[in-house]
């Protein structure tokens, strides 16, 4: 056990029930739930979604709204005392400067019309208020830019003057971190940190977490879904289940023998980078070619200036070559704003290319966009089903759709869509829901039925499964490799997520600042990256064992920095 | 913000421009001869035909748009056929009590509205609530006209609380000679009698003319401000330790009356519709009986010359809306910056 001492409790939540009444019904959301919080030490609770991991957080920091939420019992003790009879005043006092909070998403959780300079002022001022503390403007001022440049953010006059939509996503991550350090916090709650960000961004961000713990003596409580970045930023780890903690136990007891039946599922269901357990995917038929990318060009031009005379290009994608074969499952990698989203566009007819062609054997896009059989050569599955789905249509209406547009009659319809929801697994009682009835995964299930429903060959899945937990994710993938077996499908699989599609494409290219910098058979390239980019994004995913851990590539700082921007610059 | 604004005035002349063209071809289509109309059924087709002449409108049309742009350019609106005189010394008579009544409204509803909004959303599903939509709907379901008789009725002929009709009791014998507004003119002469009485006569008829507005932007003002209080930066806030009432009015207001304000902005021309009615009711001696006259008397000049006033008073409060959201969001204003 790692510095865990039962004597030296920061946060000590014992036998937490909680419940919420809506439309008078109550349902209960935790259950006895009991977790501590050593002196210094970093504790991490793993949960999906709906597992009440926030309901848990919220309890914590305050901000849980009573009612609609009952506590029926249980208590939080925060040092020795107790927060949940804590008289209002007294609870405020504590918010941001005894136990302090960085949230999840690092746009929305700015005040967007606000200076970054003026948000932190008012997290210092009020504090100085509640404390009945009196400090100048100036002392504000030092205090401001000494904690950003403990974020080790550099040029903190202009970020203080900045707007937050004018920072990088890791700036403002950074940022975040240091609103919630401001008034010198002795316990840091993370939601889900780094998470919204690129992994070359995400591994930062932990790193400079796990420094500031250590050099500032804080302790964290850890809330995540990712079981990679629980490696590497917990010393003890919770695992809860539908309001339940599970299992509990120390980082290595825990990831090395899990013990309870959810935790070695949610384990299993992270998509391995090496090792033993890693699925290499192949294209067992032919390698006739199926789509040609030929020296590829995007450009956006924007006009400025009062007049609108002046142009400013933006190249997204630039001279891309790709030759994409029947029946491949072929990932395009990058991280935002690497362009493959824009080349996703392009394939499917819907931006003009700048320059280059793309022909589907020997029919450029051009000519065919538009066309109903153009329509049944390609389609498109979203990365979030919530608002790819119209959600005021039945299941039934969204999967005819494409079909009638197609030119299929309407009887031939009906009986299409039992048979679309056959093939995704799901009952034909599911015809006549609408979205909102559906899970998460169910309705990627009805995203896809729908792209399958004119029989394309390829399918273009744009991240199909990023806005899905770890759990449904699999079944979502198991679905999508059984389909292109039967159906002699190809796909063309965007993603941020490398670990996923080791386990998933057979072919893989990366896109670095809108150029392909690597591609080639997933395997060699997992096993012998050659660009400095792509071992930088591979040495960046957080893995879930030691094995994986010591197979990534090892890039050194400099040679890092030569590809990656990092997110302490500003972003002009 | 400089470049903002420099950008925002140029489309308002581009506007400007483009409204002073569509009423004069409106004008010019409207069937019935200017001329015949101002002469009366009486006149010879001699005595047309030189008032034609004299009216220019035998020249070729686009000289006739030539000349009337050169005017207006001048400030020169032409005859009135009516009253004969100046139609641009007819609107400066008629124009600021308008105004008034108008500027006035648009302070009352934002003054009622926005605060009543948030007094909902802050106090949501209680009676708190309940009781503001009950105004907005009363608010919203009574057309101005039929408001204004009742309040005229109840307030000024059985309580007397209220004169029923003017601008200002005629005993006082003042003039507002500075700006036209007499809730101005009378503080810069240090008249508070004055004041008082134009701030009683003005009460009802703007009450009447915001109550549709005042409905409409309240509910609004709370569907926003609801939709704000759930984004992630308001839970932070308050993790953070920031006092409620900074958190309401100061995070959540801002952003939350951006929709609000524009709303307001857009509802100005149905604003600007309904004080030609509530004038009538009130007697109140603005454009609006000029308006009408005119429009019935087929008084051209005077028609393109109160169109015109009423647009560039729509166009000139949506700038002033856009500013002020420019100020409120500065997202508003650098998008328009950098691109679009």
């Amino acid at each position: 056990m790692s510095n865990f001492d039962m004597s030296n409790l920061i946060l000590d939540i014992s036998d937490l029930n909680i419940g919420f009444s809506t439309y008078g019904q109550y349902k209960q959301v935790l259950h006895d739930v009991s977790l501590q919080v050593g002196d210094g030490e970093r504790v991490a609770l793993i949960g999906q979604s709906g597992s009440g991991k926030t309901v848990t957080m919220r309890a914590i920091i305050g901000t849980l709204p009573v009612p609609p939420a009952k506590i029926t019992s249980g208590s939080i003790l925060y040092r020795d005392t107790e927060l949940l009879t804590l008289n209002k005043r007294d609870r405020n006092k504590l918010k941001g400067t005894g136990i302090s909070i960085i949230l999840q998403d690092p746009l929305l959780s700015f005040n967007p019309v606000l200076t970054i300079e003026r948000q932190m002022r008012d997290v210092i001022r009020y504090a100085d208020v509640r404390l009945g503390r009196k400090r100048s403007a100036s002392e504000h001022q030092s205090i401001m830019q000494s904690t950003l440049r403990k974020v080790q953010l550099a040029d903190t006059d202009r970020i203080l003057k900045a707007y937050p939509m004018q920072l990088s996503g890791g700036m403002r991550q950074r940022v975040l971190i240091a609103l919630s350090l401001l008034n010198n916090p002795k316990l840091l709650i993370a939601d889900e940190p780094g998470t919204a960000l690129d992994v070359t961004t995400q591994q930062e961000i932990l790193t400079l977490l796990n420094t500031l713990v250590a050099d500032e003596g804080l302790s964290l409580l850890l809330i995540t879904h990712n079981l990679g970045v629980v490696r590497e930023t917990a010393d003890r780890v919770y695992v809860m289940e539908q309001g339940h903690i599970v299992e509990h136990g120390t980082l290595e007891q825990v990831f090395a023998t899990p013990a309870h039946e959810y935790t070695r599922r949610l384990m299993d269901s992270v998509p391995p980078l090496y090792g033993k357990r890693v699925r290499t995917v192949t294209n067992e038929h032919d390698v006739q070619s199926a789509i040609q990318i030929d020296n590829l060009s995007k450009v956006f031009t924007r006009k400025t200036g009062l007049l609108r005379m002046q142009r400013v290009n933006n190249i997204a994608v630039n001279q891309t070559t790709l030759d994409i074969h029947h029946g491949d499952i072929f990932g395009i990698a990058g991280e935002s704003g690497s362009g493959k989203t824009t080349l996703a566009r392009m394939l499917l007819g819907l931006y003009e290319p700048s320059d280059g062609t793309i022909s589907f054997n020997g029919d450029s896009v051009q000519a065919l966009a538009g066309s109903e059989a153009f329509r049944r050569k390609i389609q498109i599955v979203y990365q979030n089903p919530g608002s790819s789905l119209n959600p005021k249509r039945t299941v039934a209406q969204q999967l005819s759709v494409p079909m009638i547009f197609s030119g299929e009659r309407k009887t031939a319809v009906a009986s299409r869509v039992k048979e679309l929801l056959s093939m995704v697994e799901l009952p034909e009682s599911y015809a006549s829901m609408y979205p909102h009835e559906l899970s998460g995964g169910q309705k990627q299930r009805v995203a896809i039925a729908r792209a399958l429903s004119v029989k394309p060959e390829i399918l273009v899945l744009d991240e199909p499964t990023s806005a899905l937990d770890v759990l449904i994710q699999n079944t979502v993938i198991e679905l999508l490799l059984r389909l292109r077996k039967e159906f002699n499908l190809t796909y063309i699989f965007i993603s941020h997520d490398l670990s996923l599609m080791r386990n998933f494409c057979n072919r893989v290219a990366i896109m670095f600042r809108g150029s392909i910098c690597e591609q080639g058979a997933t395997e060699s390239i997992f096993s012998n990256p050659q660009h400095a980019y792509t071992r930088a994004l591979l040495s960046s995913i957080p893995v879930i064992s030691d094995e994986e851990a010591t197979q990534k590539p090892t890039v050194t700082a400099a040679e890092k920095a030569a590809v990656l921007a990092t997110s302490t610059a500003v972003n002009q | 913000m400089i470049w903002y604004l420099a950008r925002r005035a140029f489309s308002l002349l581009l506007v400007f421009l483009g409204l002073a063209i569509l009423i004069f071809v409106i004008a010019r289509i409207v069937p019935g001869d200017p001329a015949r109309i101002a002469l009366g059924p009486l006149a010879t087709a001699n005595q047309v035909a030189e008032m034609r002449t004299e009216m220019g409108l035998d020249l070729p049309f686009v000289q006739q748009l030539w000349n009337y742009l050169s005017g207006l350019a001048r400030g020169d609106l032409g005859k009135s056929l009516l009253t004969s005189r100046d139609v641009m010394s007819d609107i400066r008579h008629a124009l600021p009590a308008t105004f008034e009544l108008v500027l006035f409204t648009i302070i009352l509803q934002i003054a009622l509205s926005i605060p009543l909004g948030v007094l909902a959303a802050v106090y949501r599903d209680t009676w708190v609530d309940n009781v503001t939509r009950i105004i907005s709907l009363i608010g919203v379901v009574t057309p101005g006209f039929v408001l204004a008789i009742i309040l005229q009725l109840i307030a000024s002929y059985h309580l007397t609380f209220f004169p029923i009709t003017g601008r200002l009791d005629t005993a006082l014998n003042f003039k507002a000679d500075t700006t036209g507004l007499l809730l101005i003119d009378s503080i810069l002469a240090g008249r508070w009698d004055v004041w008082t009485d134009a701030l009683r006569h003005l009460l009802l008829p703007s009450l009447a003319l915001a109550a549709a507005g005042v409905g409409q932007v309240m509910r609004i003002t709370r569907s926003s401000m609801i939709e704000v209080a759930n984004r992630d930066f308001i839970e932070a806030s308050r993790a953070y330790g920031i006092p409620e009432r900074v958190i309401t009015f100061r995070y959540m207001l801002r952003l939350a009356c951006v929709a609000p304000l524009t709303i307001l902005g857009l509802e100005f021309a149905s604003l600007i519709g309904n004080a030609f009615i509530v004038e009538f009711v009130f007697g109140w001696p603005g454009i609006a009986s000029y308006g009408v006259r005119t429009i019935l008397h087929k008084d051209l000049n005077a028609v393109i010359g109160v169109v015109l006033v009423s647009g560039v008073f729509f166009v000139v409060m949506n700038l002033f809306i856009d500013v002020l959201l420019g100020i409120i969001d500065p997202r508003h204003r650098m998008r328009e910056a950098s691109n679009t």
